[in-house]
């Protein structure tokens, strides 16, 4: 009998074609918007890179591989590369200058505490630009994994009132506009500052926390964006830990920390990494937070790229945005190799109990219980802090308490003219993009997952060139917008092809957001005992059912973690949101605090205020809703 | 009823030449048969039974149920039950979901209802009454026999097992294989079952493919395929055997029989083909014997293991590992002989 | 005052990558001769203006935009005023979709500065973008006061307010510095914030105004100085004054010579809130308009920028965005207030046209280089 005579008829030719045609449709899909969205803004910019005066060239990455100002002492072996000798030679003589020293010093800026140090002293080297950005988002990274994986353990393993709550808003600071965490850093840590307002009730201070060591106020700024970013992607991995492999450990004589560091750690590493891959690539990239707390001093190469388009040097631009992405790609690509190579089998997900925090006032005074709560205060400080300050100064003017900032907000939604912008329709604008965002992103991005996963090294090279929304300038890509898709391209035949406006939004912030799902859920896709899904194939259920049956019921944790970062980060976008609504009525919440910005912060900082509670209700929202899918 | 054929099946891995999982592969198993792929990890066994069941695409040939072409088919138009080593529960589902899952796509047969048939099918595997448990919940056996009940639900075409019992302890994996002999033969379902375990394929099978790097050495009953080797490689994979190369020497006055010498040991053996000049030739464990005083070798004893009915005895002649399967064995050397028609030639050049 | 914080994307404008050089074709402006409009018989006074300006004027708090609207279509009663928020890219939208041969829907522009109107040289032909001004057709042009004409060699733009860049200090901590050489002094170490020359505007408007004081070859020797000295550069006039300052990391600033203005507004104790002019001097930081090439409604237009200059509407200007008025005195008149928080240096300094055509860019980029170079 033909296998063919046995399908079941009640179901429609159309929906049949539909439902084995769909997870090809939707790659399509994902790939036309790709090219238009991505592809093509960034190519358009990326070729000047490859061009001088009409004719191919790599030229610019000569000049810019062989200045010292981008790359400091690499020039030299940019511009000379088969000078091995001399380059050793120089290698040599510096290592022999470098001198190791033990001594006593006072880290904590007005306190005497002597703490031992030890000294590396090496003679200086000329990072230049590129290497400078590199030291800085190494020391951003590692401070942010540092600050984020005890916020993982805590919410992962422990049970204390609101920690769903505070699980939800661990993303919060992802969406704040980078002006509002600078002002906010200030009025956490300046000299007048909530901090040391209270440390001065207790008779201590004032401090000069932001002047004494810029480099580190602005790491520290960089772990308030991306320590979270760690935080929540570990959690999710940590909830999907299977208690019982720990269990097996322990019945096997492992102690405790034994069987954590041989049978938690590696199935928790592909998150921590993932956490500290995307950290390192975003503060590479990192803009205006750098000079907006460190000053100039700490320029970064974005600063310089932005620099170059200002005076329409796009080549110049092009070309260090360029390597700018070979470098975040090239890291991600080493990165998707170390991760399929860690994919297990047939994790049942049986997620760890959680004890509760405080049992009793005995346990809540052991030396773990108080280590904890010690990481509370510091992340209170940290991650409250400059958001609570910021909210702190909306109602605040050199008078005191003041309600005029608000008054403001109010008077312009009640009173405002059509050609202001108004505080309801941002917000409204916000919520809709987000959750558009969140349904075109979700698709795509677990489709790159599920395409990518077990496809080998093709496989991996898609997923590492699906990750480059995070790898391309965001100037750059804004320029890109700009000249490929608001003023448009012109096509044979006289048309031009032009997209602006909501849609286009949606799908620019879907483009940036995809990634995230993806990084979300493809560690734990490939983790899935690949039998699952041939076993339902040869049950008869399409790729597509096995899909929607089998694999994304188990990676519910992933999906709803990536959704979550798909509505912050359309939330908190706002460079291409930006180009793409001019002229219209799409502008969305950070838009409207950069148009409230004048020479009174108030009335933004009050918008940033209203920012901060839309998003963080509607993150306790996503994830009560998407919580009931979760294992 | 289904007949499974494969003709000319070649699978290439990555571009141009890439590397061959499969060459030319030429294979009929009949209605209603037992049979099995076995051979090393690598020979392209599991992908031979992939190919089948239209996870894999192959490179070149076809795939036909009761000549029918498959090739183009996917997985799920198919009507294959598979079950896999790792037996791919669906963690998130219950037993009774797990086998009713391919009911949501094919109505259960004899018009029984879906409930029915699952009941039906967990009866049939002995799990009646575990229908609400989630599969963590049960042991490897029971979730191997899910994994069956649940192949088997939809009614299959062909039934193809993939390593089914290799996760599973040795006690525990007979018994489950008479289960499943048991189960096969009463429903006379076509089934390929691969397997790395020559005494597994030989016990369970109607017949049987030997495979070695991407190719069928032998396609043969387990008794032909143990008394007859068709090539070296299944004398010696295929149970314990003694393999010699020798040159052959002079014909023996009868004609039937040639002298052959191995390493300056004359032997005379039965069925060599003429005009050859070396031959190899095995004698498997249980042909020598103490009583043949024919064709006599001096075994120097290593190890021996009593099996109760046997000794089964380790040594060498002439550097060369021999076994022997003696009723008692207590001496350190020993001299044992063969007929010359026990004798079989695995390959002359 | 324009735009505190420069716009992100900042000007743009790439003919390669559209492909498209040489295909602006400009015919009324091919032979270079001075042809401004023509007074017209009968103007058309009817009809929607368009008018581009930036966020502050009709986004801030209390802005002018608004009420010149109003009170524009009250005078114009036939006419309608459509504010339009200038794209995020400023000017350079504009010379982009002039070199992509794309219709600009807009009539005037409000908030040019002198760099705006380089930057239009630089990428499209000289004197291109705007009319050539006739300012028979504006009466009231010729009440700007002299040392606001912002020196276009084509005559597209008419100034209609201006600020003033200066120091704004806390007597409580530092003494009101005299000289530039001053800020120089161990008195100042550490003291003085500024803001990146590359994306601020008062930041470009305090490196210029170095560049006035020291020359072209002596500014560079100057900030290596002011860097020895701890000078803090931060990315924008916000971050430095409602961050750095406002929290007392720093006592002195690189701001606007109208902080008063606001620090009274907000109730802050003025002795933190002092404005110094060193050398005497302030930078002048003059805003000006324009008509649109492409506009529909010439006349229309021409009668708003002689509008822009009346009495009533400069006093509103001046008040509602706190800049000072382009005319001279006798023709607008100040609140009380204004003129006793609102601070106006005796001598303003401005870098003009000519010299910033060709130099702007270098001059920036290697003062950013002396500062970033790790």
């Amino acid at each position: 009998m033909s296998p063919l005579d046995r399908l079941p008829s009640d179901r429609g030719r159309a929906s049949e074609w539909l439902e084995h045609h769909a997870l090809v449709a939707v790659t399509l899909g994902t790939a036309v918007v790709l090219v238009v969205m991505l592809y093509l803004p960034a190519g358009v910019v990326f070729s000047e890179a490859f061009v001088d005066d009409g004719l191919p060239t790599l030229g610019h990455f000569t000049d810019v591989l062989t200045d010292p100002f981008y790359f400091g002492i690499l020039a030299d072996v940019f511009a000379e590369p088969l000078a091995i000798g001399t380059h050793l030679g120089s290698l040599a003589a510096w290592v022999g200058a470098v001198s190791i020293s033990l001594s006593v010093g006072y880290p904590i800026p007005g306190l005497d505490v002597p703490v031992p140090w030890i000294g590396i002293d090496t003679p200086g080297v000329r990072k230049g630009l590129f290497g400078f950005t590199a030291y800085q988002a190494a020391l951003s990274t590692i401070a942010s994994v540092a600050l984020g994986l005890p916020a993982a353990y805590v919410l992962a393993n422990y049970e204390f009132y609101g920690r769903q709550t505070l699980r939800s808003l661990t993303i919060l600071p992802f969406v704040l506009p980078g002006i509002m965490v600078a002002v906010g850093f200030y009025a956490m840590f300046g000299r007048t500052g909530t901090l040391n307002s209270l440390l001065g009730a207790v008779g201590l201070g004032p401090f000069a926390f932001i002047e004494a060591n810029p480099l580190a106020i602005v790491i520290l700024a960089h772990a308030f964006y991306n320590a979270p970013l760690v935080a929540r992607l570990t959690v999710t991995a940590w909830e999907a830990v299977d208690a019982r492999t720990v269990e097996t450990a322990r019945s096997l004589g492992a102690s405790e920390r034994r069987a954590f560091r041989d049978v938690v750690v590696p199935q928790l590493a592909p998150a921590v990494l993932t956490g500290a891959l995307l950290t390192f690539i975003f503060t590479f990239m990192t803009f205006p937070i750098v000079l907006a707390l460190g000053g100039l001093q700490l320029a970064t190469v974005e600063v310089w790229i932005y620099d170059r388009i200002q005076q329409l040097d796009y080549a110049e631009a092009a070309t260090l945005a360029v390597l700018e992405t070979i470098l975040s790609l090239g890291l991600t690509y080493a990165y998707l190799r170390y991760e399929s190579a860690q994919t297990g089998f047939a994790r049942a997900p049986s997620p760890p109990s959680k004890e509760r925090l405080i049992p009793d006032l005995r346990t809540a005074l052991s030396l773990r219980r108080l280590a904890i709560f010690g990481y509370g205060l510091v992340a209170l400080l940290l991650f409250v802090g400059p958001m609570a300050s910021l909210v702190v100064g909306s109602f605040t003017d050199g008078s005191g308490f003041t309600l005029r900032n608000y008054a403001f907000l109010l008077e312009r939604q009640l009173e405002g003219a059509s050609f202001q912008t108004q505080p309801w329709p941002a917000v409204r604008n916000s919520l809709l993009f987000g959750v558009a965002t969140l349904l075109v992103a979700v698709p795509m991005g677990v489709v790159i997952s599920v395409v990518t996963v077990r496809a080998g090294r093709r496989g991996r090279i898609v997923d590492t060139l699906a990750m480059l929304p995070l790898a391309v300038s965001g100037v750059v890509f804004g320029i890109g917008l700009l000249q490929g898709l608001v003023f448009g391209i012109s096509l044979p035949g006289g048309w031009r092809f032009q997209v602006t406006g909501a849609v286009a939004i949606v799908v620019a912030h879907a483009v940036a957001a995809y990634p995230f799902v993806t990084r979300n859920v493809s560690p734990l896709l490939g983790s899935l005992d690949p039998a699952m899904v041939e076993s339902a194939r040869a049950l008869g259920a399409s790729r597509t059912r096995a899909m929607l049956d089998i694999e994304l019921p188990l990676v519910a944790n992933g999906i709803v973690a990536g959704a979550a970062f798909a509505f912050a980060i359309s939330v908190g976008e706002f460079s291409s949101t930006v180009i793409l609504a001019s002229g219209s009525e799409s502008y969305t919440m950070p838009v409207a605090v950069e148009r409230y910005l004048g020479r009174r912060s108030g009335p933004a900082i009050a918008m940033g205020t209203l920012l901060l509670i839309v998003t963080a209700a509607s993150f306790v929202v996503i994830d009560r809703v998407g919580g009931r899918y979760e294992l | 009823m289904t007949e499974l054929r494969l003709e000319g099946v070649s699978k290439r891995y990555g571009s141009g030449e890439g590397t061959a999982a499969l060459r030319d592969v030429d294979l009929t198993v009949r209605d209603g048969e037992l049979f099995t792929l076995v051979g090393p990890s690598g020979c392209g066994k599991t992908t031979t039974l992939r190919t089948i069941a239209g996870f894999e695409e192959p490179t070149a040939g076809t795939v036909s149920f009761d000549g029918e072409p498959m090739t183009a088919v996917p997985p799920e138009e198919r009507d294959v039950g598979v079950v896999f080593q790792s037996y791919g529960l669906f963690p998130h589902m219950t037993v009774a979901e797990n086998v009713g899952y391919g009911l949501r796509f094919r109505d259960p047969p004899n018009g029984t209802s879906v409930d029915e048939r699952i009941a039906e099918l967990l009866e049939l595997v002995d799990l009646e009454g575990m229908g609400d448990r989630d599969p963590d919940q049960l042991s490897g056996g029971q979730q191997q026999r899910v994994a069956l009940a649940r192949a088997l639900a939809p009614a299959p075409d062909l039934l193809l097992l993939d390593e089914p019992m290799s996760a599973l302890d040795a006690r525990l994996r007979e018994s489950l294989r008479r289960q499943l002999t048991r189960i096969q033969s009463t429903l006379g379902l076509t089934t390929v079952y691969v397997t790395h375990d020559q005494d597994e394929a030989l016990a369970i099978s109607d017949r049987l493919a030997v495979m070695n790097d991407g190719q069928i050495e032998q396609v043969a009953t387990p008794r032909e395929l143990y008394h007859e080797p068709a090539t070296r490689f299944v004398a010696e994979f295929v149970g314990d055997n003694n393999v010699f190369d020798g040159t052959v020497r002079t014909r023996v006055e009868d004609g039937a029989r040639y002298r052959v010498d191995v390493d300056g040991t004359t032997f005379e053996l039965a069925g060599v083909p003429a005009g050859v000049d070396r031959v190899s030739f095995c004698v498997r464990p249980a042909a020598l014997s103490r009583t043949v005083e024919r064709n006599e070798i001096s075994v120097a004893v290593e190890t021996s293991e009593f099996r109760g009915e046997s000794v089964h005895v380790y040594g060498r002649w002439q550097e060369r590992p021999i076994v022997l399967r003696l009723e008692d064995a207590s001496e350190d050397e020993l001299t044992v002989g063969f007929e010359p028609e026990d004798a079989h030639i695995v390959d002359a050049w | 005052m324009n735009h505190q914080r420069r716009t992100f994307i900042g000007t743009v404008g790439s003919v390669a990558a559209l492909g498209l050089a040489g295909c602006l074709t400009r015919e009324d402006d091919a032979n270079g001769s001075s042809d401004a409009d023509p007074e017209p018989e009968d103007p058309d006074l009817e009809g929607t203006l368009t008018v581009v300006t930036y966020e502050s004027m009709i986004d801030g708090e209390n802005p002018a935009g608004p009420w010149l609207k109003d009170a524009f279509e009250d005078e114009y009663p036939d006419a309608e005023l459509e504010w339009v928020q200038l794209p995020n890219q400023g000017i350079g939208h504009y010379i982009e979709q002039a070199r992509g041969n794309q219709e600009i829907d807009a009539d005037v522009y409000v908030g040019l500065n002198i760099d705006d109107l380089v930057s239009v040289d630089d990428h499209l032909d000289d004197g291109g973008l705007f009319r050539e001004l006739n300012e028979d057709r504006i009466d009231r042009s010729s009440r700007i006061r002299d040392g606001l004409d912002m020196g276009d060699p084509h005559d597209r733009v008419l100034a209609y307010d201006t600020g003033y860049i200066s120091l704004v200090y806390d007597e409580n901590v530092v003494d009101e510095p005299e000289t530039f050489d001053d800020l120089t002094d161990p008195a100042y170490e550490d003291e003085l914030l500024a803001q990146n020359a590359q994306t601020s505007d008062p930041g470009q408007a305090f490196l210029l105004w170095t560049i006035d004081a020291y020359g072209e070859d002596g500014y560079l020797d100057y900030w290596q100085d002011l860097e020895d000295n701890g000078v803090r550069v931060l990315e924008d006039w916000t971050e430095s004054y409602y961050g750095a300052y406002m929290n007392e990391e720093r006592s002195m600033v690189v701001s606007y010579s109208t902080d008063q203005v606001f620090a009274t507004d907000e109730g802050h104790d003025l002795s933190r809130h002092q404005v110094a002019f060193p050398n005497g001097q302030g930078y002048a930081n003059p805003e000006g308009m324009a008509i649109f090439e492409d506009a529909d409604t010439v006349d229309l237009a021409y009668e708003f920028l002689d509008f822009v200059l009346s009495n009533e509407a400069q006093a509103e200007i001046a008040q509602r965005n706190v800049q000072f008025p382009a005319v001279e005195d006798e023709y607008v008149d100040l609140d009380d207030e204004f003129d006793r928080y609102a601070h106006v240096p005796p001598e303003a300094v401005t870098v003009g046209y000519d010299d910033l055509r060709g130099n702007l860019d270098s001059w920036v980029d290697d003062w950013g280089r002396e500062f970033a170079s790790h």
